[in-house]
């Protein structure tokens, strides 16, 4: 009947003020048969753009859809004004309101916003106002509105200072508040109407507080009193009445209390949600022309996001050129030197293909813009290599983004690129991860800070977290949420499920415990606050400011704006991903090493390809520090798939992860691989209609490894659309989407059936592509991965020295500890030098030996000793000569009594003839700084002392120091000290592990490296090394949990176990029994008392799959054999 | 990041130590029990324990956050030695479940560093005794010096000179014999008479006689002396090692033994936690901590000393004479739910009381001045879904509604149900035709909640 709007409603972008999704209210407003309705979060526009695509995705499916959305902020303000939801009415009231927004994020502490009203009237155009009479406005100075305190901020953004607004009140005290806060109002008014007459409306909304008629009825005194129309809302804060419960939860952790104590906090009743038009019209029924009033707002709004489309910045292209016609000189100009002489019919085609899309598309600029960055880098002899999707485009081969020839490989252009779908191309680039900020200064540069600036990431509400804060609300104990908290292998799953509580011990049907799974599933996934991107830039023509709010970041004049990838995504906004990687610092370093060092200059792509004793060194498992593939799981992997070339590569790169394995995919691969590799081997055939998978399973043996192969299958087998088989891989992609699964498997099994396929085939076929998950790789990104895979493996196999130098000077990178780096170049022939005053400098480097080179410990190996201390050391040295005495190094390179100390400590000083004990009890006698007429006359400050006869420091003490300060030793393995006591009772060597024959039981003693729980948890990879090797242990759940404690404390672990052989050579011991040795470290010296100090927890970085997690949470490369002792800080 | 404090002792075997992660302890032993620690009530235990150490001797001092040092000069004869004085001891805490490691040396810092780093030689003993910073005590390990008798042979500068005065300092009071006298945690009372027990005594009356008696005893010093003490302190040691103390203070210096018994007998009175005499008091002490000049002839005093307050004191005899739960008052509870926005207390239990919020002037009040408990059904008419009342019946009264107003929308407590959700109440304020006013509530949102709600009466206002 009535054609009610709801001007003001809020999401949960509102922070823990909104208990509904964006998209939820949107949804709510439809069923409850709105016009439309209006959303507007706390001085934010974080969560608009997900309201606007999930109304997008719902008129695609219905197209007759009669509603509108509006789009704006509701400006909470730190001078006592009234709260104010503003609506940009056309492009230019957007650009005002984000630059309100973003002057008011600039004054403040990361995430909060401090606004006034002198700031609204400044930015007033293009914006329809809606006055909320409110009295929960923000003091300055509280959370929501912290102030800045660097002064040091851009000019124009600080704050000026301000008295606090006055009332005109004479004597407050002869009024109430109400009065005051109407009185507040009808300034507010005032002034809002002096400044735009027509765009004010006056907000009246039903609390049901017991006296909401005479508050009403006063509003529409005041309303009728100022000429402000009076608009009817119900300031809805979530979806249904069915949210109160999380609302209050979300209310009591923004206030720091429980249920049980928050009182008159929480919110009295549910009335705050989206309510339809009757209702409306009932509670109103003194104002019809309230009810209305909505309807008539939303009609005077022109304004669409759809409007931020495609604001690309022109500078890439010269003048005198259309973007387009840029585009295409450049490609052709880049595809003549990539392809030269074998550039075909074949290339030129795909070449005019893509174009064609990416000039209907309009991505040009896009393009272009990249390639600038990639120019840059490649200019300043920074390496860079695109990842992911953008590999499947010859446009980005041709341009140098990428390096993979996506003709030679047949990429899937479809997976760049498609017609149908709506959201520009993904390119993300890495970069050498020390020298990534240079490529982002040049953006700052180029396009200038007010157009650039890094994206958003929103945190959400994971399980661990979500557990936390909920069983605070609930009251539970610490004690039972760390319980539900800890089951969740990792941080990362992004599900609650109902067998986590029964892990912990937690019964269900408890009512506490039902609530709080119950909450804790509705919590999660809500954004929690926004935070930066790694590495994603956002560039637009126009000024940022007039497209989307700034905000400050943690880091110090660091900026972000508040949209993340996916509202970026929906948009059709610029997005280029800068990345880090780690690998591409280490060849850079190595590519320079050699250079200087033998004088063969090399570059990514001018790296001989092919080399057979490359491939022959992988197929063996010898493969410690190379990229990707020197994880356990890929060592065990590399002597089964014995990869050939790049190919192998990247399906060796894309197999060893929690998808194929779940998938059922890696033993088929195998098999099928070592049938081929028979001299008889018949080919493949593949069944249905002949031929037509030949071209999409045929490289990969028949087994869909890809997420490609997944996406081809269905539109050769199944006649899916690129857009439908597009839908596909984002359903594979999110765990959201499970729900439209069950869709897509009929379609997909019946397609394929339909074309004559048989059916359990098509069965099998998807059962493989469902086990992807989130975990499949797109063959682009395994193929531009595997490229790396290669180079890296190169420089190992030829210059092991410059190899392992660049590898260290990268750290921290890798899976590695510079041990077992160390240890692994020795093992490889490379002689290694150990730190010294008169030969190290700060970065490791190689010294030349006859005709090769060994590599000498650099200080930054040495914990705690800095880089300052290390250049002043090597110019005093460079400049003088030599050091020849603890004094004379602390007095001409200056250094202080704490360096000294540490080079002592890490026995750095042998060069002078001193050993560790030595230096250090001459290190710990010099004194800080120097007296002046000592040094007048150069002469030796320090006297004469009587001899003090210090015991000789047993070889084992010195293991273990050299363990402790550098985290590594050139003078033996801790475990060759206990080696006779441990042959006594009869404990083998690792390698005699590796020899031993299969099905032996044997034990085997050693310091624990790795532990880690892959993929489903069945097991646990643990893995002990000794003087003579490491041995890999695989130990099964239900045995770790029987001897858990042992499995997760020992340092020193004795395994007893079964050898287990494969055919290929590769070795497990599955362990029986476990037993912590951790107390025979205190044999090396009674020094140590290993348990006291634990390693620096670090969660694992992205390279490796989200689904491997490291028990204990330790990165391997960061676990301490010896923990470091306390006498560095 | 949480770490470990304290384990226990299974825990310690188990390879819990103390400085690591809970969560990496969780890791290892899923079920390990974790609580908080509580650095507030260990220091009171703490205080307790120190408390019952002055049966020993008056010079306790409390050594860390998890010792005493109890300086026993002049003191072990009366408890058969120092052997038997530390047997005592050690059967006193550990009755009260404590472990206990005790040592005895001629310095307060050899003693310290015996109990914590073993007993025996102090040569012996690991240089960690020492308790040097972190990095001082590595750098000697470094240096070869691992126990103790390593440094005492060598000449000390050459030490002093690399490691600073404070580790020749701090070895020469571990193991070179430097006494530092202990600073006793509370100075020596004016005057202390006490009694013991040869049997421990159960009643408190007996007690009470026997404080007396030390009464007698101390105002006869005291007159002695011409003085008379303002604070009083009696301390009844308990067997198994726990020590009350009863504190009066006058405003007047006094020593009328009857006021003092009667004051005493007040204080035990208004104790929240009776004098719970376990297996009996083998030890009564009386202290006078503060003395004041006083004239021999002076009258004793009359009147209280301890309730300053006249409507404290007024309660107080209200509730001495009509019993302790009739005399009451209310306190204001942060609650939506109109009949748990207020609490109703013994007026004498001393617990601190919020203002009430004020009302809101020129608003009629939003609370009646009268709930009823429970709320009284009715029968109304009214429009749905959440109309006013039109009329409605009470005690079969029929009254018809002149005026309301409302809803006032009150949701349920919902965390309190098993089903998470709870009948929504929408109250009304009425005035009926007579001018009376009434508080209704409707129980149940017509149609989300309840088909056919009913009503009920819950206030009246004035």
């Amino acid at each position: 009947m009535s054609d009610f709007v709801e001007m003001v409603a809020a999401t949960n972008y509102s922070f823990l003020r909104g208990a509904s999704h964006p998209s939820e209210m949107v949804k709510a407003a439809i069923l409850a048969g709105l016009k439309g309705i209006g959303i507007a979060d706390r001085n934010t526009v974080a969560g608009v753009v997900r309201a606007w695509d999930a109304l997008r995705q719902m008129r695609a499916k219905l197209p007759e859809l009669d509603f509108r959305l509006a789009t704006g902020a509701r400006l909470v303000f730190a001078d006592g004004t009234p709260d104010i939801v503003a609506y940009p009415q056309d492009r230019h009231g957007w650009g005002q309101l984000t630059k309100l927004l973003t002057l008011g994020n600039r004054r403040a502490l990361k995430g909060d916003c401090i606004l006034r009203l002198k700031d609204l009237l400044a930015h007033l155009d293009g914006l329809l106002l809606i006055v909320m009479p409110t009295l929960d406005f923000l003091k300055e100075g509280e959370e929501g509105a912290r102030p800045q305190t660097n002064d040091s901020r851009n000019d124009q953004l600080t704050v000026e200072a301000q008295p606090p607004p006055r009332l005109r009140l004479v004597d407050a005290k002869r009024f109430t508040a109400q009065t005051q806060a109407l009185e507040r109002l009808r300034e507010t008014l005032i002034s809002l109407k002096d400044h735009a007459p027509d765009r004010v409306w006056l907000g009246a909304s039903m609390a049901y507080s017991g006296r909401d008629g005479r508050r009403l009825a006063r509003l529409a005194t005041l309303a009728t009193q100022m000429r402000t129309p009076l608009l009817a809302t119900n300031d809805a804060l979530y979806a249904t009445p069915d949210q109160r419960p999380l609302h209050d939860v979300v209310t009591c952790v923004r206030e720091g209390t429980s249920l049980a104590e928050a009182g008159t906090r929480l919110a009295a009743n549910a009335e705050r949600h989206v309510k339809h038009g009757e209702e409306m019209a009932r509670i109103f029924a003194d104002h019809p022309q309230a009810v209305e009033e909505g309807a008539r707002l939303i009609a005077q709004i022109k304004f669409d996001l759809e409007q931020l489309r495609y604001e690309y910045p022109h500078e890439p292209v010269p003048p005198g050129w259309t973007p387009h016609r840029w585009l295409i000189h450049l490609v052709i100009r880049g595809a003549r030197e990539r392809y030269g002489a074998t550039f075909s019919r074949a290339h030129i085609n795909l070449i005019r293909h893509e174009l064609a899309l990416v000039r209907k598309a309009k991505y040009a600029y896009y393009f272009l813009t990249v390639h600038d960055v990639v120019r840059f880098a490649r200019g300043e002899g920074i390496l860079c290599q695109g990842r992911g999707s953008a590999a499947n485009s010859i446009i980005c081969y041709v341009l140098g983004v990428t390096s993979v020839d996506p003709v030679k490989h047949k990429l899937l252009f479809s997976r760049f690129i498609s017609e149908n779908r709506n959201e520009p191309p993904d390119i993300d680039v890495d970069f050498e991860h020390e020298r990534r900020e240079e490529v982002m200064q040049y953006i700052y540069r180029r396009y200038g800070r007010h157009r650039a600036s890094i994206a958003a990431t929103v945190i959400h509400y994971r399980p661990r977290s979500a557990v936390r804060d909920v069983g605070k609300v609930l009251g539970l104990s610490e004690d039972i949420t760390a319980r539900v908290g800890s089951t969740v292998w990792g941080s990362f799953s992004k599900r609650m499920d109902d067998r986590r509580f029964q892990e912990a011990g937690l019964d269900l049907n408890n009512p506490d415990i039902a609530r709080l799974g119950l909450l804790v599933g509705q919590l999660l996934e809500f954004p929690r606050h926004l935070s930066q991107h790694v590495g994603g830039f956002v560039l637009t023509e126009g000024r940022l400011d007039e497209m989307v709010p700034i905000h400050n970041a943690a880091m110090d004049a660091r900026t972000f704006i508040e949209w993340d990838k996916d509202d970026i995504d929906a948009l059709g906004l610029m997005k280029v991903d800068v990345l880090a990687l780690g690998m591409l610092t280490c060849i850079r370093k190595a590519f320079t090493l050699i250079e200087t060092h033998i004088g063969t200059s090399y570059e990514l792509h001018s790296v001989p390809e092919e080399q057979e004793d490359v491939y022959a060194m992988l197929c063996k498992g010898d493969s410690i520090g190379v990229f990707q593939v020197e994880s356990r799981a890929q060592i065990n992997m590399l002597p089964r798939l014995r990869p050939a070339n790049l190919y192998d590569l990247a399906v060796q790169v894309a197999i060893v992860r929690p998808g194929p394995i779940q998938g059922g995919m890696v033993h088929p691969y195998l098999r099928r691989r070592a049938e081929q590799r028979r001299p008889d081997a018949k080919p493949i055939t593949y069944p249905g209609p002949p031929g037509e998978l030949d071209d999409v399973l045929g490289k990969t043996l028949g087994v869909p490894l890809f997420q490609e192969q997944a996406m081809k299958l269905a539109i050769v087998a199944a006649n899916f659309t690129d857009a439908r088989a597009n839908e596909l891989r984002r359903a594979m992609a999110t765990f959201r989407n499970v729900g439209t699964m069950p869709e897509f498997e009929s379609e997909m099994i019946e397609g394929m059936v339909a074309r004559g396929y048989p059916r359990e085939f098509a069965e099998r076929c998807f059962a493989q592509i469902k086990g992807f998950g989130s975990y499949g790789f797109p063959e682009s990104h395994a193929q531009s991965f595997a490229l790396l895979v290669y180079v890296s493996s190169y420089l190992k196999c030829r210059y092991p020295a410059v190899f392992a130098c660049a590898l260290l000077n990268s750290q921290p990178m890798g899976f590695y500890a510079p041990a077992q780096i160390v240890g692994d170049a020795r093992d490889h022939g490379v002689e290694v030098r150990a730190v010294d005053i008169n030969a190290s400098g700060w970065e490791n480097s190689l010294e030349a030996v006859g005709d090769g080179f060994a590599l000498r410990i650099g200080f930054r190996q040495v914990h705690g000793f800095r880089q300052e201390w290390a250049n002043a050391l090597v110019v005093t040295r460079e400049a003088e000569g030599r050091f020849t005495s603890v004094e004379a190094l602390a007095r001409r390179a200056n250094l202080p009594r704490r360096a000294l100390r540490i080079l002592a400590n890490a026995d750095a000083l042998r060069s002078i003839g001193l050993d560790r004990r030595q230096a250090l009890w001459e290190a710990r006698r010099t004194p800080d700084g120097e007296l002046p007429l000592f040094a007048h006359a150069k002469a030796c400050e320090l006297g004469v002392e009587p001899e003090v006869a210090l015991p000789a420091m047993p070889a084992s003490e010195h293991v273990a120091a050299d363990y402790q300060t550098t985290r590594l030793s050139l003078k033996g393995h801790p475990m060759q000290f206990l080696r006779d006591r441990l042959h006594g009772e009869g404990v083998l060597r690792c390698k005699d592990v590796a020899q031993g024959r299969n099905g032996r039981r044997v034990r085997v003693a050693g310091v624990v490296l790795v532990r880690q729980r892959p993929g489903e948890g069945n097991a646990i990879f643990i893995t002990l090394e000794d003087e003579s090797g490491i041995v890999n242990v695989l130990l099964w759940a239900r045995l770790f949990e029987m001897q858990r404690r042992e499995a997760m404390a020992a340092r020193l672990m004795e395994v007893e176990g079964e050898i287990q052989k494969s055919p290929e050579g590769v070795v497990h011991l599955m362990a029986s029994r476990i037993i912590d040795r951790t107390d025979l470290l205190h044999f090396l010296s009674e020094d140590h008392q290993p348990p006291l100090d634990g390693p620096d927890a670090e969660l694992m970085d992205q390279v490796h799959s989200p689904r491997d997690h490291f028990i204990g949470g330790q990165h391997p490369r960061n676990v301490r054999i010896l923990p470091k002792s306390r006498d560095f800080h | 990041m949480m770490r470990i404090v304290a384990p226990s002792p299974q825990a310690l075997r188990l390879g819990m130590s103390p400085g690591m992660r809970v969560a990496d302890a969780r890791a290892q032993l899923p079920d390990l029990a974790i609580f908080d620690i509580d650095r507030t009530a260990d220091a009171a235990l703490l205080e307790r324990i120190a408390d019952g150490c002055d049966r020993y001797t008056p010079m306790v001092a409390i050594d860390g956050t998890d010792g005493l040092i109890l300086d026993i000069s002049g003191c072990a004869h009366l408890f058969s030695g120092e052997t038997g004085l530390c047997a005592d001891l050690t059967r006193r805490l550990k009755r009260l479940g404590m472990h206990v490691q005790i040592a005895l040396a001629n310095t307060p810092d050899a003693a310290h560093a015996q109990a914590r780093h073993g007993k025996g030689e102090i040569g012996a003993m690991p240089v960690e005794a020492l308790e040097l910073p972190p990095e001082e005590t590595t750098a000697l390990r470094r240096a070869g010096f691992k126990r103790i008798e390593h440094l005492t042979a060598r000449p000390s500068a050459p030490l002093s000179a690399r490691f600073g005065e404070s580790a020749t300092d701090r070895l020469a009071r571990v193991a070179g014999g430097r006494d530092i006298r202990i600073t006793p945690r509370r100075p020596e009372a004016a005057l202390i008479v006490e009694r013991s027990f040869a049997e421990p005594v159960t009643h408190v009356v007996a007690m009470l006689a026997a404080i007396e008696q030390l009464a007698g005893n101390v105002v006869q010093q005291m007159e002695d002396a011409q003085r008379g003490g303002r604070r009083f302190e009696a301390q009844l040691f308990r067997t198994d090692g726990l020590v009350r103390s009863l504190r009066i203070e006058t405003s007047l210096p006094t020593r009328d033994v009857p006021l003092l018994m009667r004051l005493i007998n007040e204080r035990i009175e208004t104790l929240n936690d009776p004098i719970d005499p376990g297996f009996g008091f083998d030890l009564v002490r009386l202290l006078v901590p503060l003395l004041e000049p006083l004239d021999p002839l002076q009258l004793p005093l009359e009147g209280g000393a301890v309730a300053q307050d006249e409507i404290a004191r007024l309660i107080d005899r209200l509730s001495t004479r009509l019993g302790r739960n009739r005399v009451r008052r209310f306190a204001p509870q942060d609650s939506h739910i109109p009949e748990q926005a207020m609490l109703v207390f013994s007026a004498i239990d001393p617990r601190p009381i919020e203002a009430w919020p004020a009302p809101e002037p020129g608003e009629p009040p939003l609370r009646p001045i009268h709930l009823f408990d429970p709320p009284q059904r009715i029968e109304v008419l009214a429009s749905v879904p959440d109309g006013p009342p039109r009329h409605f019946r009470w005690r079969r009264t029929l009254h018809e509604v002149a005026r309301a107003e409302g809803p006032e929308r009150i949701g349920s407590l919902w965390w309190r149900r098993a089903d998470n959700k709870g009948m929504t109440r929408d109250y009304y304020r009425v005035e009926d035709r007579n001018g009376h006013r009434f508080w209704l509530f409707r129980r149940g949102i017509y149609g989300r909640e309840a088909a056919n709600p009913v009503w009920y009466l819950h206030g009246l206002f004035a």
